[in-house]
């Protein structure tokens, strides 16, 4: 016999044959599973003979030669009762043979595996539903099918239909479920029992997020109840959550082992470098072919994307260049410690327009997460924007009609006729009160200078809210990307060339004939070396710290309108997560205090200045731009605009169908 | 001996997954059908009223009530055929389970089987209906019949297990073994009477090798004669029974650790 028996019993058997003290001992052995010197082979047929002809031909030409694939050789660990354990590699590792070998289905060639305890294979959910069977009965049939007595699935059958949350449908035939409610059904049928050992592979990467957050809070129970956990996951942050050690396959053999935090690393920086360097080859294999590129593009924010993904679909070669060291532009996250961090300001997702809407979640799946700021002045504390709740907590009325006397009393008193700057402006539109503490300190800190300096029409309306309505947005779709906005910037530039830390001017010094037409989304005035002078921008900066604590300020965004306190608002990453941070509850927090800053050349640059002034200036460069052929001016920077992130994508989109047609 | 307890053991554990495989079969069978079970009787009995008009002038001339002696042989062969050919398929159809799932692999094929059998028992019914139909006389001996389907059962399983193993390696075998049915359907005395065959070889050479005819002439001795088989029959049918369910067992043994690669 080999080294394997049945699932779990090899143990028991060898056991009951010699019941002498050393083997009690070795019952009572503190590891849940031993891997020793594992080795798993497949006969891989140089070609497939399944039938006698071509057995008989084969074998009468001495043919049938069997390529021999070690999927697994010189596997040996131990896993202690009670540890979480996590498997990574790359795809053919050898993870799912390794799992299944520990569940029993696959035999080992050379060496042993002992296992001691019963497993809860979740290999894939609800493997053995039979479609036409009744929910119920499959119930019953998955619960047989891992081994479960009927009296035992009777006793938990209402603990199943609750977990799963299909009550509705109990007798409908499970063909007609979504993939979804199969998963849900075959994750509670297969952790109904307490086992000794899960085994987790993958499979929990469907269904929604409450369902992933469900079997998440499942597993951690479980875990906490002393079961031993092996989890294979491609996700590494997950791994790394979830487990103590780790065990890194690399073709079959073992890469290294250790606690889960160092191995993850490892394997992430390996998988790093080999994407690097495969994209290293890439580059250095174009460098070689002299490959020429239909469009350049510049810049790989969201309005570069766009284009270079649109314009690959449609069959166009573009090369994409960015001056930064990551992509995104200043849509830009970073990961840190599992917080995603908006590197260049919050940016929250909102749009009216449906078809930018659906393009964007086609990219990733978006959050419900809604932007409801506070503004803290002083000791007092007022949602955003102005609506009824902020004006209640402001003067203690409830009724609509209250309030909007109340602001017309207050501008009726000033008597301001023709407001001679901002605050004279704001004042008539909003009343003593609400400018006093919310719009004066935050404005003057905006743009570093007294209110009664800046001109009127920098503020031409306050929208003010008499509902009780926190949603800063009026639009009708709103979201975060899951996972961060570098995601969809990654998705967009998938298969296109991208070279980062690489400035245009100096690009296009050292290969003009790389390209045929250029997509600038850099600053338009530099773009003409400053010929006619400075465009001037509004820039702010970001002091981004970690602080020890779960929860810093409960909410994403909170505005400090004094103007004694030096920032003008605080994010705060986690909450723009919810969904991540139930699921993983972290104990420490990033926040970035934001400050406005004078722009000076050289800085980078954040909000157009659309004054009279600059508004002129860069009319001189737009006509410039349009001389200039075969380039074509797009984004916040390119066309010294103002952009949402919804209608940047619009514009990106348009400006590519724009140019297609006339090419 | 272990082992042997060992696998009792495992039998005793998967016996409600057994139960349950054979209620699927025979639920999903004639799920949505209108007559639903009652296919399991009718069926037989339309088949045997065919046979009988067809075949009652050329082959049951000398045969008194041969619409009895029909499908006493019919039966047998049909669960048979039945339980065989599904066992062959059970560890082939079942691959995306036993791929994902450590479950014994035998289960199946013993609960396809199973299901058969059942369907069987539920045909016996067809028997009586036509037995009373035609006015043949019951013997008590009729109470001895599940012993022999015991044996057949036996039969079919050992027979099962070595079809479902050789069809993992070999899916060839699907295609021959149809054509070795029909050749074992005609040398089977079910529709004529073994006395009638004309070659001496021949008829010899079914009466010894043909296991499908111990179980049959059992049978019919037991419902149709109404007499206690002959010895030779009798112990003869016990004895191939366990000869193939040893071969059947063995065989599966021996290379069922190697299913996973090959399915």
């Amino acid at each position: 016999m080999s080294g394997y028996e049945e699932a779990g019993c090899e143990y028991l058997l060898r056991g009951r044959d010699d019941a002498a003290g050393a083997h009690l001992e070795e019952r009572m052995s503190e590891y849940a599973i031993e891997v020793e010197n594992l080795k798993i082979r497949f006969n891989l047929a140089s070609e497939k003979v399944d039938n006698l002809k071509e057995y008989a031909i084969k074998l009468a030409k001495h043919q049938l030669m069997f390529q021999e694939f070690l999927a697994l050789q010189d596997v040996s660990f131990k896993i202690k009762k009670g540890e979480s354990w996590g498997l990574v590699g790359a795809n053919g590792s050898g993870k799912s043979t390794l799992l299944k070998t520990i569940s029993g289905i696959l035999k080992p060639y050379e060496g042993s595996v002992k296992v001691r305890g019963n497993i809860a294979p979740l290999i894939e959910l609800g493997a053995g539903f039979d479609g036409n069977l009744t929910a119920r009965e499959n119930i019953y049939l998955n619960g047989l099918v891992l081994g479960h007595s009927r009296a035992f699935m009777e006793e938990h059958f209402d603990e199943i239909v609750e977990f799963a949350n299909l009550k509705k449908f109990l007798d409908s035939p499970i063909k007609n479920f979504s993939s979804g409610m199969k998963a849900r059904l075959g994750f509670a049928v297969a952790t109904m029992v307490n086992p000794d050992i899960l085994i987790v592979d993958e499979v929990l990467e469907v269904g929604d997020m409450r369902f992933r957050r469900r079997c998440n809070e499942r597993m951690q129970q479980m875990m906490a109840g002393g079961t031993t956990l092996l989890y294979v996951s491609h996700n590494i942050e997950s791994v790394k959550s979830l487990c103590e050690n780790a065990v890194w396959l690399d073709g079959g053999k073992v890469r290294m082992i250790g606690s889960a935090e160092e191995v993850c690393d490892t394997y992430k920086a390996e998988q790093e470098r080999l994407m690097r360097q495969k994209k290293e080859e890439r580059r250095e294999k174009l460098r070689a072919a002299r490959k020429k590129y239909d469009y350049l593009i510049v810049g790989a924010g969201l309005y570069g994307a766009v284009c270079a993904c649109e314009l690959t679909k449609r069959g166009k070669r573009c090369l994409v260049i960015d001056r930064r060291s990551h992509i995104g532009g200043n849509v830009y996250t970073e990961n840190r410690d599992g917080i995603q961090v908006h590197k260049y300001g919050a940016h929250i997702f909102h749009t009216s327009n449906k078809a930018v809407w659906k393009y964007v979640n086609k990219l990733a799946e978006f959050n419900n997460y809604i932007n409801s700021p506070v503004a803290v002045y002083r000791d007092e504390l007022y949602n955003l924007p102005f609506n009824m709740n902020t004006f209640s907590r402001m003067w203690g009325l409830k009724k609509p009609q209250e309030v909007k006397d109340k602001i017309a009393e207050q501008i009726a008193e000033l008597g301001i006729t023709e407001p001679a700057n901002l605050e004279e402006q704001a004042l008539s539109l909003v009343g003593t009160d609400v400018y006093e503490k919310l719009i004066k300190g935050y404005t003057e800190k905006q743009w570093g200078r007294d209110c009664k300096d800046l001109p009127a029409f920098i503020i031409r309306r306050l929208p003010l809210r008499f509902t009780y309505d926190n949603n800063y947005f009026n639009d009708r779709y709103q979201g975060i990307p899951i996972g961060g906005y570098t995601g969809i910037i990654e998705k967009l530039l998938d298969n296109i060339d991208v070279m980062l830390e690489t400035d245009f001017f100096e690009y296009r010094k050292e290969n003009p004939d790389m390209f045929d037409k250029v997509i600038y989304t850099g600053m338009i005035d530099e773009y003409f070396d400053y010929c006619y002078g400075h465009l001037e921008y509004r820039t702010v900066r970001f002091e981004t710290e970690r602080i020890e604590e779960p929860n810093f300020q409960g909410n994403a965004v909170v505005n400090y309108t004094e103007r004694e306190i030096p920032y003008t608002r605080i994010i705060e990453h986690k909450h723009f997560e919810p969904d991540e941070e139930r699921e993983h509850p972290k104990d420490y927090t990033y926040i970035s205090r934001e400050y406005s800053a004078e722009w000076k050349p050289g800085i980078e640059p954040y909000y157009p200045v659309n004054d009279e002034k600059n508004s002129a200036l860069y009319e001189k460069y737009r006509e410039l731009a349009e001389k200039e052929k075969n380039v074509l001016f797009g984004g916040r920077l390119g066309q010294y605009k103002y952009y949402d992130m919804d209608k940047v994508i619009e514009a990106a989109l348009a400006a590519v169908e724009e140019e297609l047609r006339f090419h | 001996m272990n082992l042997l307890q060992y696998r009792i053991k495992t039998l005793y554990k998967y016996q409600d997954l057994i139960k349950e495989l054979v209620g699927r079969d025979l639920k999903l069978k004639y799920r949505r059908s209108f007559l639903g079970y009652v296919w399991s009787i009718l069926n037989p009995l339309l088949t045997m009223i065919v046979l009988t008009i067809v075949f009652s002038e050329l082959l049951g001339k000398k045969i008194e009530n041969y619409p009895v002696f029909l499908l006493t042989g019919r039966m047998l062969y049909d669960f048979l055929k039945v339980s065989t050919t599904n066992a062959m398929k059970s560890v082939t159809g079942n691959a995306p389970l036993l791929r994902k799932v450590y479950v014994p692999k035998y289960i199946f094929t013993l609960s396809k089987v199973t299901s058969s059998m059942v369907d069987m028992v539920f045909s016996l019914a067809a028997l009586l209906i036509v037995m009373v139909a035609t006015g043949a006389r019951f013997h008590w001996q009729m109470l001895l019949t599940p012993l022999v389907v015991i044996q057949i059962y036996l039969f079919c399983c050992g027979l099962g297990f070595f079809l479902a193993q050789l069809n993992v390696f070999f899916r060839d075998i699907q295609h021959i073994y149809s054509v070795v049915l029909t050749a074992w359907l005609y040398l089977t005395p079910i529709m004529y009477d073994v006395e009638r065959l004309p070659m001496e070889w021949l008829r010899i050479g079914v009466k010894v090798f043909n296991p499908l005819y111990y179980y049959v002439a059992q049978f019919r001795d037991l419902v149709y004669y109404g007499r206690f088989p002959g010895p030779r029959i009798f112990w003869g049918g016990w004895i191939m029974a366990f000869l193939m369910l040893f071969i059947g067992t063995w065989s599966f043994q021996r290379t069922k650790d190697k299913f996973i690669l090959y399915i």
